[in-house]
């Protein structure tokens, strides 16, 4: 409809000031000739001049009460607001103020304070809307499995967790180059793997392996595409998972220093405390092998033995090194 | 060495004599968005008063979009829209405005919030808004809907 009338205007235009082009047209001209031609039919009492004679500006009509003025206590506000829409002063039959104010006065009222139209408002949110919205998508859901009710149960079905954004933003284009990210989560419990598979797919992991959480974390983005990512992801983890549980012939020569963990069995501490307790003892005894054994059967060098394994593997803290000191006392006698 | 000696007493005189007769070369004062204090006969809007150091502070933010948050890109892009905008609306509309244009983007759609003086009847108003609605979707390849308020005189916060 708005491009019928555009034609009619501008034709009317055209036909009645030829001569003076469209730029020449004053406000005054057009106006009188698309008034008296255009709404005659419609007019109250105009009469038909044809385009000429002195221009009489129709009686201007007087703008009602705003709405807000007519609107009974108990409507239905969702039909005010159905949607977001900015904030319209004759809809809103509130007296909001907003603005600073001048010295020694208020804030500016509602009328025309373009304040309020800046600012978002939520007044297509209230309660009532959002039951009206609950119960038109309560056809479309579903109700949750009974059989994965604690979060326990949701790890032991469903152990590899797959996170992957999506974004919204203002703009004409839905294309976000993130969203092709897949983060792919795993607790290496869930997995099956002996100590040997454990402690390879540790190594190999490296920082993606979050010691506290038992948690890997696998994150893909090098494809343009999510599918691609996600293909890969997965790819990832059952190669992982397949090279740990072989062993090379080079692992072999794993040394001490490769060691995850710190273990007592022929290490210097254990040296040291058995030639210091040799020394200790009554001189006679000899040194041989079966001393070793005996006093490594002791119970008191087994608490030794114990806290300073902890002491290696947990590093310092309170309990540690007093259950070091613990151990050193009655290892000692003191 | 004499001559560039006396040269400098002299342009150190004519300085000072320039700096008595004329206006003094103060600091630079900012003159962004200001309308300087007159003698209070001119009426200023609120959105004219205040000068954009209050901005997130006493006013608000005329155009709202997620392009300028961490992260997210297309800032250039909407920020040239916007521009177009205004100077679209302020030639459409011409004479009719009573304040700023508030541009909203929600997702897709482009929301032109203004503020009109009642000087056209309401149906070149309608006519005027279709017309820009249909070109600026046309132009932008989104739906573009103006919403707008009228009012019989522009509201004026304060004489300056």
């Amino acid at each position: 409809m708005a491009s019928r009338t555009s034609k009619t205007f501008l034709s009317l235009g055209r036909i009645n000031i030829p001569l003076l082009g469209l730029n020449k047209s004053s406000g005054k001209a057009t106006y009188a000739t698309a008034l008296s031609i255009n709404f005659s039919s419609g007019n109250k009492g105009l009469p038909d001049r044809g385009g000429r004679g002195p221009f009489v500006r129709r009686p201007r009509r007087e703008a009602g009460e705003p709405r807000t003025g007519k609107m009974p206590v108990d409507q239905d506000w969702t039909a005010v607001y159905p949607s977001a829409a900015p904030f319209r002063p004759g809809s809103v039959p509130l007296p909001v103020r907003m603005g600073y104010p001048v010295k020694g006065g208020i804030p500016p009222e509602k009328k025309g304070n373009l304040e309020l139209i800046k600012i978002p408002n939520f007044l297509h949110l209230t309660p009532a809307a959002i039951k009206k919205h609950c119960e038109a998508l309560k056809p479309f859901c579903t109700e949750w499995p009974s059989a994965l009710e604690t979060d326990t149960k949701c790890d032991e079905h469903f152990p590899i967790k797959l996170e992957s954004k999506e974004y919204v933003s203002a703009g004409p284009s839905l294309r976000n180059p993130s969203v092709r990210i897949v983060h792919l989560r795993v607790k290496l419990s869930s997995l099956n793997l002996d100590d040997h598979a454990r402690k390879k797919m540790i190594k190999l992991l490296g920082e993606r392996y979050c010691k506290n959480t038992d948690v890997l974390t696998i994150k893909t983005d090098s494809c343009p595409l999510r599918q691609q990512n996600y293909d890969y992801a997965m790819y990832l983890l059952t190669v992982l998972y397949h090279e740990s549980w072989k062993t090379e012939a080079w692992e072999a020569q794993k040394t001490v220093a490769d060691m995850e963990d710190y273990s007592w069995e022929d290490s210097p501490s254990q040296k040291n405390i058995l030639d210091v307790l040799l020394r200790m003892k009554v001189a006679g005894e000899g040194d041989g092998e079966e001393v070793r054994q005996q006093l490594l059967g002791r119970k008191d060098v087994q608490d030794y033995k114990d806290s300073v394994t902890r002491l290696k593997n947990e590093g310092e803290s309170e309990s540690s090194m007093l259950q070091y000191k613990e151990a050193v006392k009655k290892v000692f006698n003191m | 060495m004499i001559n560039s000696k006396n040269f400098r007493h002299v342009t150190n005189v004519c300085v000072s004599l320039l700096l008595l007769r004329c206006m003094t070369t103060e600091a630079k004062r900012n003159r962004a968005a200001r309308i300087r204090v007159g003698k209070g006969d001119k009426p200023v809007t609120y959105e004219q008063a205040h000068h954009p150091h209050h901005i997130g502070h006493r006013k608000g933010w005329l155009s709202q979009h997620t392009s300028n948050l961490k992260g997210e890109d297309g800032a250039a892009e909407r920020t040239v829209e916007d521009v177009f905008i205004r100077r679209f609306m302020f030639g459409t509309f011409h004479g009719c405005l009573a304040n700023e244009i508030v541009i909203k983007r929600r997702g897709n759609l482009l929301n032109v919030c203004a503020v009109m003086l009642q000087k056209l009847p309401p149906q070149k108003f309608y006519f005027l808004i279709g017309y820009t609605e249909s070109l600026l979707s046309h132009f932008y390849k989104c739906p573009v809907k103006l919403e707008i308020q009228t009012l019989q005189d522009k509201i004026v916060y304060k004489y300056l």
